[in-house]
This record gives C-alpha cells, sequence and structure tokens, in this order.
C-alpha cells in the first residue's frame, strides 16, 4: 500500500489530462446527480459521489457503436471502425469493477467480442473505495461493496491523502511516469484504510431478510408463482430504464443505416432491453413475451438464475440503480426477492440452506465476426406466392460447411439481416440453399433481387441436428408449413447417406395445396421405395385438385405405424404446432429423448450475445434451434 | 386606357407561409373586385391557452408558427415575466438578443432565396436553380446552416426552442462554443456581400411603386430595436407597449379569416422596411452601407424594398450578433447550473410582451390568477397588421399595370404580396374569444 | 426513374415543412433521390400527378376532408409529418374547449367560415402510410423515412417511449429534478432532444401504442402533481389520442 497527498493526486490526474495519447475519464457532477465523463482537470472530479447515473461499461460496451462501415459501389468494403486512444477510467466503485468482470465472461464466452475486448484490455482502471453509499445500494450483500482485484490502481480516502494499492503492472507503470511524491504507507495508514473498507459494508440501507446466495434456490421453484408476477408487474411502464442504467446487462439491437445516397452506410449495435415490449417479436408478428409480467419476470430469472447457471455468479452488484430509476418503484431486487422469500415462509414452503453450484461449461472458439462473406444468387426459384429458393454460392469459392439444421443470417445490403435455415444437405457441394418466405423488410427485399445478385452471408449458426447420434435409428420426420425447409437439409443428407439409417416417413402439412413447398421433390418423393410420405391440407379449395389427407398434421400420425423404441421423430413448424404434435407422439410412447424440434426465435447476432433469442436461460441460436425435447419439457417459454 | 376586361385568381398563393387568395376582376378597365382574402383555417390559440399554467404558455404559443417560434416564445416569456414581474439578468438579456438575430437571419435568408429570389430570376422556386446557378444556392444553404446553428446553439432547436424558459434559460452555450459561431459569421460576411451583389444585379425587376403609409416598430434609444424598446408610429411618435391596442385595433374583413388592424391611417406597415424607417440611425455602419447599395433610406414607402430591408437587417443582424458575443467574453460568461430552472414566485398579474420577429412587431398580452392560471390572452400577430396594407397596396398599384400581359400582372400582384412576407397560418391563429 | 413528391399543409405552423427547408445540404442530396412537384410554401409549380405525399398540420373542418381524399386518390404513399398530422397536435388542446362558445366570435354572420370541429390527425380521414412523428419533426427522422420509402421499406417507429433515449443520453430524469415529465409513454425516437436542452418531455410524438397510463398519472400524482393537473399533462398533445381510446 502507498500514500499520496491530495494536492500531490491532483497534479497526478493533471498531467494525465495533458497526455493527448490518454482518453482521461472521471466522475464529474450532472445536475444533483454524478456521471463518468471526460476531464479536462482534477478540479471536475468529484470522488465523494455516491453512484453514476449510467455505469462504466458505457466506454466498453457503448449505448451506439458501428460495427463496420461499407461502399456498395466499391464491391461491398467493410471498414471497421477506427481504434479509439486508451482510456483511463478514475473513480470507480467497486461494485462496477466486479460488474465489468461479470462482462467479460459474457463478452468472452462461445465467440469473444474483440471490439469490447480491444478496449477493455488497452483501458487502465483507477478504483476509489465507496465514500458515500446511495439509499437503494445493497452491494455489501452482493460481495462487490469492496474488491482485492480487477483494478490496476485502488484508491481509499484518508482525508487528507489518499491510500494506494497497486493492482496490476500497468498501474505501477501510470503511478511511476505521471505521480510524484507516492511513499509507503505506514502502520496508521493501513489501519485507517481498513477501518473504512469495513465501514462500507455497514453503510447499506437495504436489508435483505434471507441469505442473498439463496436467490437462484428461491427462483427456482418461483416461475409461476400465481399472481405473484402480475401483481408486481401491474404499475411496469415498460420504459426500460432498469435494464438500460445496469452494469451488467448487455442485450443489443443491431441495425443497419444507410445513407441518402442508399449506396453507402454503416451497421450499428445499439443497446437493447428485454423489459420492452417488442423485444422478443420476430416479423411474422409474434411476440414470445408480449405481456409485462413475462417480461418482468424475466429479468429477474436472467440476472439471478440464468446466468447463475451458465457462469456461477448472480449477475447482480447491488449498485441499486435500477430502484432509484424506477418511478412506480417496482424494480428493486431487494423488495422482490423479500417478498417472495416471505410468500414462500407463510405458504410453509421450504428452502435450501445452501445454493446448489452449477456445472460450468464455458467455451471459447475465436472472435464474432459481424462483417458478412460476399455470396451470389446462382438460381432463385419461386415456389408459391410467399417462398421463394434460392441457390447461392459463396463469393470466396469456399464451402459454407454446415450441418443440417443450422441457420445463416442473409443480408441484404442496406436494409438488414435476417436469419434464414439451411435448407440443402451438406453433402452438396459448392452452393448452398434457402427457403425465403416474404415477412418483414428483408425478406421482402430478397424476393425482389435475382440470379447473379449479392447477398451477404455470416454463418453457419446453431447447432444442427446430431446426425451420428440418429444413424441406425427409424426417422419420423413432421413438419408443418415452412417447417419443411430446414428439416430438407436432414431428409437430404439421409437420402446421401441412406443405408446408415433406418425406415424414412415423411408428414408434412399445409394450411391448403398451394402452400405446400419443394412440390417436385415431394412428388419424386410419393414414388420412392425407401420414404413412407404422406401430405396432408388443413382444407383444399374447390378450385384445387387434392387427392392426398385433408385435415392438420396431427391426423397422419394415425396413418403411420412405426415403432415408438426404435423410432426418433423429428419435428418444425409452428410454434402452435409442436404441443399437439407431442401429445399426439406421446400418445404413441414416444420416449421424450427420442422426439427432437427445431425452434424459431428473433436472431440477431446468431452468437448468443445479443439476447433476443433467449428461451429462458437458453439461446436459440446458440444452444438450438435444434433441442431434444427432454432437456427442454420443463422450460416454461419453450413450447 | 385600353379597354380590357381579365380575372386574376390567385387560389393559395405559393411561396408564402400559410394559404392566402387574390382575387381580381377588371371589367372594360374598371377595377369590380381587388381582394386579398384569408381562408386559413382558424386555430384558436388564444381560446387554447386560457386554463393553462404559466409554465406552459410559451411552449403552446410557440406552435402558432414554425419559422417565428423564437420570436413567439420570447415575446411569451415577456408577457408571463412582466405579468409575474420577473426580471432576467443582463447575461441572458443578451442571449435572447442572439436568439432574436438568429432567427431573424434564418428567417430572413429564407425569404431572400427561397421566396423572393425565384422572381427576380424568372423561375418557379428554387430548386432548378439548384442547376442552373448553383453556387449562389449554395451561398444561401450555407447562410441559412450558419443562421440555424446559432438558434440550435442558443435555444436548442430552430423551431419551438426548448432551452427559453421562464426567467431565463434551461441550458447555456460556452464560450467556446459562442467563440466558434462568432467565427462562422465573421466568415459569413464575404457570402452575404455575394448574396447582395446578385439582388443589386436584380433590383430593377422591383416594381417601382409607392403608396404613403404608416409605420409601426418597436424603438429603442440605443440600439436597432427588436427585443425591447417603445412603440413607435411613423405618425404619431412614441407609445408605451402596454397600450398596444390603440394602435393595433383589430376589426374583421367578411373575406378573412384573419383579423385586420389600422391606426391612424386605413392601414399601416409593419416588418423590416418599418423597421429601418423608424430606426434607420441605429443601424450598424456595415448595415447602413448596405442600405446606400440600394438607394434605402427614410422614408421609403415602395412596399417591394421590405426584401431590401431584410437584406439590410441580415447585415445589421450579423454586425450585431459579434458584437454582443464579444461582450459577454469581455464580462466573462457566467456559468448555472445543468437543467437550469429559475425558482418563479407564482402571482396574480397582467403583462403585454412585445418584440419584433422577422415579419414586424408581435404582442402577447396575457392575464395570471394567483395561481398562476391563465385567465385571459391576446396576440396580434405581424402579418395581421399587414393585410390592411397589402389590399390597400394592391388596390393602389392595380390601374398601374392594368395593360399589361395577364401573367405580369399575376406575378406583380403575387411578388408584392411576397414582399411583405406574410405569415399567414400566424396571423389566423385566433378568434376574439368571449368566453362566458 | 425519381419518384414524384409532394407536400401539403393544413392547419399547423408549418414548422415541419421548415425542417426540411433545414436539411441544407442535405436537401441538395435529397433532390437527387426524388423529383419535388408540389411544394407551395417553397414553388409556383404544382401537380396533381405524384407518387408520395407529405401533409403536415390537422384536420379541423369538413372541408379539409375533401382536399385530403383527394390526396389520398393522387397518391401511392401518404406520410403524415408532425403532431398535427400524426396525432392531432396542439390543435386536439381545444377539442377540450366549449367550440360553440368560442365560435361566439366578432364574425357574427360570416361565422359559416369558421366551419370548426374537432382537431384530428389527418388519419382519421384518410388510411396513412407512415408517420414521422413529432412537434417539429427530427430531420434525421424524416430521413430515415425517406430512405426507407425509397428503399421499398416499411419505415421503422420506434414502439418504446423517450425514458429508453434519456437513459442512453444519460440525463438526470425530470422527477428527480422536481419537474414532471411524460416521456414514460411518449413515443420515442427524437433522440430525447428536449431533455438533452435541459428541460422535460412535453409528449409531443403521442402516445406509444400500449402505454400504461394509469402507471404514469400515479407517477405524476406521487411527485406532486395533482389528479387535474396530471389529466390537464395529458391533454396538452394526447388529446386526440385518448378521446380515440
Amino acid at each position: 500500500m502507498k500514500i499520496i497527498m491530495k494536492e500531490d493526486f491532483q497534479n497526478f490526474i493533471n498531467a494525465l489530462t495533458k497526455d493527448d495519447s490518454l482518453n482521461v475519464i472521471g466522475v464529474k457532477s450532472r445536475g444533483n446527480k454524478f456521471a463518468f465523463g471526460p476531464l479536462n482537470s482534477a478540479d471536475e472530479l468529484r470522488l465523494d459521489y455516491d453512484v453514476t447515473l449510467l455505469p462504466p461499461k458505457k466506454y466498453f460496451f457503448p449505448q451506439r457503436e458501428t460495427l463496420f462501415t461499407y461502399d456498395l459501389s466499391d464491391g461491398f468494403s467493410a471498414k471497421n471502425p477506427e481504434e479509439t486512444k486508451p482510456m483511463v477510467l478514475v473513480g470507480v466503485h467497486p461494485y462496477d469493477i466486479i460488474a465489468l468482470l461479470h462482462m467479460d465472461e459474457i463478452f468472452r464466452e462461445t465467440k469473444s467480442d474483440a471490439q469490447y475486448f480491444k478496449k477493455r484490455e488497452s483501458a487502465i482502471i483507477i478504483g476509489i473505495n465507496i465514500q458515500n453509499m446511495s439509499k437503494w445500494n445493497f452491494s455489501a450483500y452482493m460481495g462487490s461493496a469492496a474488491i482485492d482485484y480487477g483494478y490496476d490502481i485502488m484508491l481509499t480516502d484518508l482525508g487528507n491523502r489518499y491510500a494506494l494499492t497497486v493492482g496490476s503492472q500497468k498501474g505501477g507503470e501510470l503511478l511511476a511516469k505521471y505521480a510524484k511524491n507516492v511513499v509507503p504507507a505506514l502502520a496508521r495508514d493501513m489501519q485507517i484504510a481498513g477501518q473504512k473498507k469495513r465501514e462500507v459494508m455497514n453503510m447499506s440501507q437495504q436489508k435483505f431478510d434471507f441469505p442473498p446466495e439463496l436467490i437462484p434456490e428461491l427462483l427456482k421453484d418461483s416461475y409461476g408463482k400465481s399472481g405473484f408476477w402480475e401483481k408486481h408487474s401491474e404499475k411496469c411502464l415498460a420504459c426500460g430504464s432498469c435494464v438500460l442504467v445496469c452494469p451488467t446487462c448487455y442485450c443489443f439491437d443491431v441495425k443497419d443505416n444507410p445513407d441518402l445516397s442508399l449506396e453507402k452506410g454503416e451497421k450499428f449495435r445499439t443497446w437493447d432491453g428485454c423489459l420492452l415490449e417488442d423485444f422478443a417479436k420476430i416479423a411474422s408478428g409474434e411476440n414470445f413475451r408480449a405481456t409485462r409480467p413475462t417480461r418482468y419476470r424475466h429479468r429477474y430469472f436472467k440476472k439471478g438464475k440464468y446466468l447463475f447457471d451458465r457462469f456461477g455468479f448472480v449477475s447482480c452488484v447491488g449498485c441499486g440503480r435500477c430502484s432509484s430509476n424506477c418511478l412506480p418503484d417496482i424494480a428493486n431486487p431487494v423488495n422482490l426477492f423479500n417478498d417472495m422469500y416471505h410468500e414462500n415462509e407463510l405458504n410453509g414452503v421450504k428452502m435450501a440452506t445452501t445454493a446448489t453450484q452449477p456445472e460450468i461449461n464455458i467455451q471459447t472458439e475465436g472472435n464474432i465476426d459481424f462483417v458478412p462473406k460476399l455470396a451470389t444468387i446462382i438460381k432463385k426459384t419461386s415456389m408459391t406466392s410467399m417462398e421463394t429458393l434460392f441457390e447461392i454460392k459463396l463469393d470466396d469459392k469456399t464451402e459454407l460447411n454446415h450441418k443440417p439444421g443450422q441457420f445463416v443470417e442473409v443480408t441484404a445490403f442496406g436494409i438488414g439481416e435476417a436469419p434464414i435455415s439451411l435448407s440443402s444437405s451438406p453433402t452438396h457441394k459448392g452452393t448452398f440453399e434457402v427457403c425465403v418466405r416474404k415477412l418483414g423488410n428483408v425478406t421482402t427485399r430478397l424476393h425482389k433481387l435475382n440470379a447473379g445478385d449479392k447477398v451477404g452471408i455470416r454463418g453457419p449458426f446453431g447447432n444442427g441436428f446430431d446426425v451420428d447420434s440418429l444413424k441406425g435409428k427409424d426417422l419420423l420426420f413432421i413438419a408443418g408449413g415452412l417447417g419443411i425447409a430446414p428439416l430438407r437439409s436432414l431428409i437430404n443428407y439421409v437420402f446421401d447417406n441412406r443405408k446408415n439409417y433406418g425406415r424414412v416417413f415423411l408428414l408434412y402439412g399445409c394450411k391448403e395445396p398451394k402452400e405446400l413447398l419443394f412440390g417436385d421433390e415431394m412428388q419424386a418423393m410419393s414414388s420412392r421405395e425407401d420414404v413412407e410420405f404422406k401430405p396432408t391440407v388443413n382444407w383444399c379449395p374447390e378450385t384445387e385438385l387434392w387427392n392426398g389427407n385433408i385435415g392438420v398434421i396431427t391426423t397422419l400420425i394415425p396413418q403411420v405405424s412405426f415403432d415408438p423404441e426404435k423410432t426418433t421423430a423429428i419435428l418444425c413448424g409452428p410454434p402452435v404446432m409442436y404441443k399437439f404434435v407431442i401429445a399426439d407422439l406421446k400418445g404413441r410412447n414416444v420416449p421424450d429423448d427420442h422426439i427432437i424440434m427445431s425452434l424459431e426465435r428473433r436472431m440477431k447476432c446468431g452468437v448468443g450475445k445479443c439476447g433476443h433469442c433467449q428461451i429462458n436461460q437458453i439461446y436459440v441460436c446458440k444452444d438450438g434451434p435444434v433441442f431434444n425435447y427432454s432437456k427442454i419439457k420443463g422450460i416454461p417459454e419453450a413450447l | 386606357m385600353k379597354e380590357t376586361s381579365f380575372e386574376v385568381n390567385v387560389h393559395h398563393i405559393t411561396r408564402v407561409e400559410g394559404h392566402g387568395n387574390i382575387n381580381v376582376d377588371v371589367k372594360n378597365g374598371v377595377v369590380e373586385k381587388c381582394e386579398w382574402s384569408i381562408p386559413e383555417a382558424p386555430r384558436f390559440f388564444e381560446a387554447m391557452v386560457v386554463g393553462r399554467s404559466w409554465n406552459e404558455l410559451h411552449h403552446i404559443t410557440s406552435r402558432i408558427c414554425g419559422i417565428c417560434s423564437i420570436g413567439h416564445t420570447l415575446a411569451s416569456l415577456k408577457a408571463t415575466e412582466s405579468a409575474m414581474g420577473i426580471a432576467i439578468s443582463e447575461q441572458d438579456l443578451k442571449l435572447r438578443k442572439l436568439a432574436l438575430h438568429a432567427e431573424n437571419l434564418q428567417s430572413h435568408i429564407l425569404h431572400l432565396g427561397f421566396l423572393v429570389l425565384p422572381d427576380l430570376m424568372g423561375v418557379g422556386s428554387v430548386i432548378p436553380l439548384a442547376s442552373t446557378n448553383l453556387p449562389e444556392v449554395k451561398i444561401v444553404l450555407q447562410l441559412h446552416r450558419t443562421a440555424n446553428e446559432m438558434s440550435n446553439l442558443l435555444c436548442g432547436r430552430t423551431t419551438h426552442p426548448q432551452r427559453l424558459i421562464p426567467g431565463g434559460f434551461s441550458k447555456i452555450p460556452s464560450m467556446n462554443e459562442l467563440a466558434a459561431i462568432r467565427k462562422k459569421l465573421q466568415d459569413s460576411i464575404p457570402n452575404i456581400q455575394a448574396v447582395a451583389q446578385l439582388i443589386q444585379s436584380l433590383a430593377g425587376k422591383l416594381p417601382n411603386f409607392t403608396r404613403e403609409t404608416e409605420f409601426i416598430s418597436l424603438s429603442h434609444p440605443s440600439e436597432y430595436a427588436l427585443y425591447d424598446g417603445k412603440l413607435l408610429s411613423s405618425d404619431t411618435g412614441e407609445a408605451p407597449v402596454k397600450e398596444y391596442l390603440s394602435y393595433t385595433n383589430e376589426y374583421v374583413i367578411p373575406q378573412s379569416t384573419a383579423k385586420w388592424a389600422k391606426h391612424k391611417r386605413d392601414s399601416y406597415m409593419v416588418g423590416a422596411l418599418a423597421r429601418l424607417n423608424n430606426n434607420y440611425k441605429k443601424l450598424s455602419p456595415m448595415a447602413q452601407k448596405t442600405a446606400e447599395m440600394f438607394n434605402l433610406q427614410p422614408m421609403c414607402h415602395n412596399p417591394f424594398m421590405n426584401s431590401i430591408a431584410q437584406l439590410v437587417e441580415v447585415v445589421d443582424s450579423v454586425e450585431d450578433s459579434i458584437g454582443i458575443i464579444n461582450e459577454l467574453e469581455a464580462a466573462g460568461l457566467k456559468s448555472q447550473p445543468d437543467y437550469n430552472k429559475p425558482d418563479i414566485k407564482v402571482k396574480a398579474g397582467s403583462g403585454v410582451g412585445a418584440v419584433e420577429v422577422p415579419r414586424g412587431i408581435l404582442f402577447h398580452d396575457y392575464t395570471y390568477n394567483d395561481r398562476g392560471v391563465c385567465t385571459k390572452a391576446n396576440c396580434i400577430i405581424p402579418t395581421n397588421q399587414n393585410h390592411g396594407n397589402i389590399q390597400l397596396d394592391m388596390k393602389a398599384i392595380l390601374p398601374q399595370i392594368v395593360n399589361k400581359p395577364q401573367k405580369e400582372i399575376e406575378l406583380t400582384l403575387e411578388m408584392l404580396v411576397r414582399a411583405y412576407d406574410p405569415c399567414i397560418s400566424c396571423s389566423t391563429h385566433v378568434v376574439k374569444v368571449n368566453l362566458t | 426513374m425519381k419518384p414524384k413528391v409532394a407536400f401539403f399543409d393544413f392547419a399547423g405552423c408549418e414548422g415541419d415543412q421548415l425542417q426540411v427547408a433545414n436539411l441544407e445540404e442535405d436537401l441538395l442530396t435529397l433532390l437527387g433521390q426524388v423529383e419535388v412537384v408540389t411544394f407551395r410554401e417553397v414553388m409556383k409549380e404544382q401537380s396533381e400527378n405524384y407518387d408520395i405525399a407529405f401533409v403536415e398540420g390537422s384536420c379541423t373542418r369538413l372541408q379539409d376532408e375533401d382536399r385530403l381524399k383527394q390526396i389520398r386518390k393522387n397518391a401511392k404513399l401518404v406520410v403524415a409529418i408532425g403532431s398535427c398530422a400524426t396525432i392531432g397536435g396542439i390543435n386536439s388542446l381545444r377539442n377540450y374547449k366549449d367550440l360553440d362558445g368560442v365560435k361566439k366570435t366578432v364574425y357574427g354572420e360570416n361565422a359559416k367560415l369558421f366551419d370548426s370541429y374537432a382537431a384530428r390527425a389527418i388519419d382519421a380521414v384518410i388510411p396513412v402510410d407512415a408517420y414521422v412523428h413529432g412537434c417539429p419533426i427530427d430531420r434525421e427522422d424524416f430521413l430515415h423515412v425517406v430512405k426507407s420509402l425509397l428503399q421499398g421499406k416499411k419505415p421503422e417507429t420506434p414502439t418504446y417511449p423517450v425514458c429508453v433515449e434519456c437513459k442512453k443520453n444519460e440525463n438526470v430524469c425530470a422527477f428527480e429534478r422536481g419537474q414532471y415529465c411524460v416521456g414514460t409513454v411518449t413515443r420515442a425516437g427524437c433522440n430525447s432532444c428536449c431533455v438533452n436542452e435541459g428541460t422535460i418531455c412535453w409528449g409531443c410524438r403521442g402516445l406509444i401504442d400500449n402505454p400504461n397510463e394509469n402507471s404514469e398519472k400515479e407517477v405524476l400524482i406521487k411527485y406532486g402533481q395533482t389528479v387535474d393537473s396530471a389529466i390537464d399533462k395529458f391533454r396538452l398533445y394526447f388529446g386526440w389520442q385518448e378521446a380515440k381510446r
């Protein structure tokens, strides 16, 4: 531990601000509150602050950030944004430092976010122990009111001087270069510093009525708590304040912004929030979390359970920003969890005394790339009034090397990206196919393109079907409507490796005959001997010819005879289909883990970061879109 | 005189703000009808503000006009501040004057460049000029941009300014920002001179027409009055602003949803020409030089010269703004808290706020009860005050041009209306309200 | 072929059309992408042949309806610009006044000139394809809508409230400063410009699609407003929208 007199500290800060190669940022006053902002002189610093309006994460994961700029008149030259000067952040409280460490793990997992880490690695964090604590702060309960790591320098205010703890080589070098009169701490100094840190633990005006380590346990059985979430969210304005000011929130939206010429533009990401009404809405209009109680509940579960199960920490540092910014005062986690705990007590629900530690399996493989690869449309086949099949080839002549069941993000330049399932088998080399339904802006633009036009491709993403585990099994494909498109990638794969698989059944249903996709292939399938193919339509207009079954898809199931022990059912269709089909399969004694399905959600980044595709704790883009029923049957939002 | 018969019916005259009609009927050389009429929908602002609170009125009345919203906001604030005895600081006074200059600049440049220049260059709008005279159009756009940047800096934005609040400003610029805009103003002077020369080369196209009329404006002992001053009539001299009703005397005309005004004669004129006629000596040196380029000096009774007077005012606003920023720098700009909201002691009272906006003198007159709720309001818009003059000018000029080709008569009458730079939707802001 | 565009105005202050003129140099770029065939405030020429009609101002009298219907017939796309056109705007303040009392005017027998009814958004009379909200419109928002239409795209309008933008801009909440704000139920898209300038959100972009009005009114009262003044606040811009609900 070292000591620096306050006057020397001022000089140290002023020396930093004079260095043009650094971007010096500190806590300043704003109105009657505080905020991190660019520092021109040490006089502006307010190190006695209680909490800043926004956490320092805004410097590493900005409110709005260009991912890349493009110029269509020049092929598709994508440029990454310019690098920024290294930052020195002065006055970060321990809870915000811990929050940054949480963010590090989140942005590193699966695929690393290079833009975030570039800034993070070059930044220098000068922390300070809490002098004044906001009345909403409960960081002492979350173990984040004081910290021994995660900073380059940590300050403690001792009156006329600061105690300095150097936490890294970078911190030591910074002091050596810019600070004068830094002396070793005396025993008395260390004693006072220790005392100050302990005092922080007693400053909290919030109080948990139970050990907060048990929050994940408390949440475990509270998902369907009757009336609880409705009662607590009644006043919710869906304003998003609670999540936008949170130091551990990281959901974002990705958009295109062309300039007036429509030739040049940028792709950018911006903060988003799961409390906002349309967060989980997809182009077809379906909204997977349409009501306030479901969205309100999701936030608590994400922070207190899903992220805990995935990373091993409750992703809340107790800064209290959500509580102080919620106008109807319903966002305070302390109030909510206390209420939940007391309700359980009243109802005689027994709670565990220790939290079950989750099994953590985090992997990282490379960086996220937001820049798509250029690809050309080789062939365009219109199948119905709404669906068109595109055959696409990557311009760099590489193979996509996808697995059946994976998807790609297709860019219509200037408009945006849309996630589309791959419809062709990887056994077919050279090109790949996607079946696009015209629904929103991107897909409408894609439909206007022709052979020879360019698109962008990112991916393949998702887990795909586990073709090896299906070997030797009988396969019962059940496709509803557009669901045939992703299943086709597996069906064709199976046909190309026919001897590896047992009997193959395909049940395919649409609303009416003119909506049937891949008409020629379906015809061909009727004459194949190695597949039992049964199509059906919900109804047939008088003007059409139809010899097949009429009725919803479940009417086909009794018409096939299969051995439930040997058969794996593979489902894909509109959300409403699953419940009924699964019920009928269960009625035929098909075991849970013999049922596989591909689910759709709103996918933006494709790599499990932006948060939009989440079903409870699962990221559809990363843990799915293919799921085994036994794994998700307990998950409320899934079906 | 030839025996001509024709009709001129301009429905919704173009290149003016708001909707106005010109209806002329000449039979055998005799003018049977000559009407300037306003069919604009009345908007009832004076009724809308009754029952609203003192801290809302400036926000609501700003919406009377999109082009002079800074002027309306300032007149409104002056009326409220006068009613409640609220004073503003010297610094805020200077900043408000800068805001008004920014508005004058923006509006005059828009009028000259987009609305008047096409007539002088014989085209329908500024759009074809973007192809044939791109450098000049770019200069006009650049001047307009500077004016808008100045408004943004002082008021938050040009249309419906947010920073202007009772008692002062919610946010003020830094001295660095003021210095930057000062540089832009200085750099714009050669551009203004270029525009002046262009207009001088076309000035012959302005009809040489005079009709003696009265001019009413503000007047101030030491400055070219825009923000503060006493009432001044070229016929009767000075009067305190609170006696405005005896000057304006609004009355109803059948063909118009806007009311007209008159004082000693059947009509009077407000606006740049009125201000120049009444306050010529207070114009800045460069502004007077610009006036001399066009032989414009008091007393000028040619309404077409209003546009030239606006050009002169552009120069004055630029020069005066630079001077005010110098003063602020010399005195040192005092900072104020973020999200500033002056403490106001609400009390009952009445007050009149008068301000010169680009088109002329504007009055807002409010009465508040002891809870700060508005019980009565009256607004007199510059264009209301000009309608009578426009009508009489039309009647007077018609015999002089009755033998010209029809298209030329139409154009001259339209140019006459445009010269006044009327803001018609403002002038139909109200109907006199007697709520029982 | 450049699409033809036309501008029309009804009862309003023409501030939104001024914002288009205020595009400055971007105006020249815009003119490279579209052909302006009618813009009464700025040009003499007019045409009945246009693809996109931009309409400013509210419909405040019966005779306005015919003009609106004609515009709808002529145009492929109708875009309402500015609060008066998109939600009724400040004109709708007077809908709560006794209009007959107000019409007791100095105009006397010429009262028919003052045919006037409740001010309303133009989509009360004709179907509208896109909206540029705000009083006045924000020039970036206007360009965003124009760019989207040129791309054949439906313009995206936020369904979340101004609070989202206000928080991103790190403002101190109005309620924390002793002021009253309706940003919690007002549609975002303005980048919280008024709060950024040090004041409050007045609600000029209109209510979001599913506002929790009761909660906002409770918040206003919790922080010290009376029930009446909370209702008044909603009448400033939401008068027409509330009457519809």
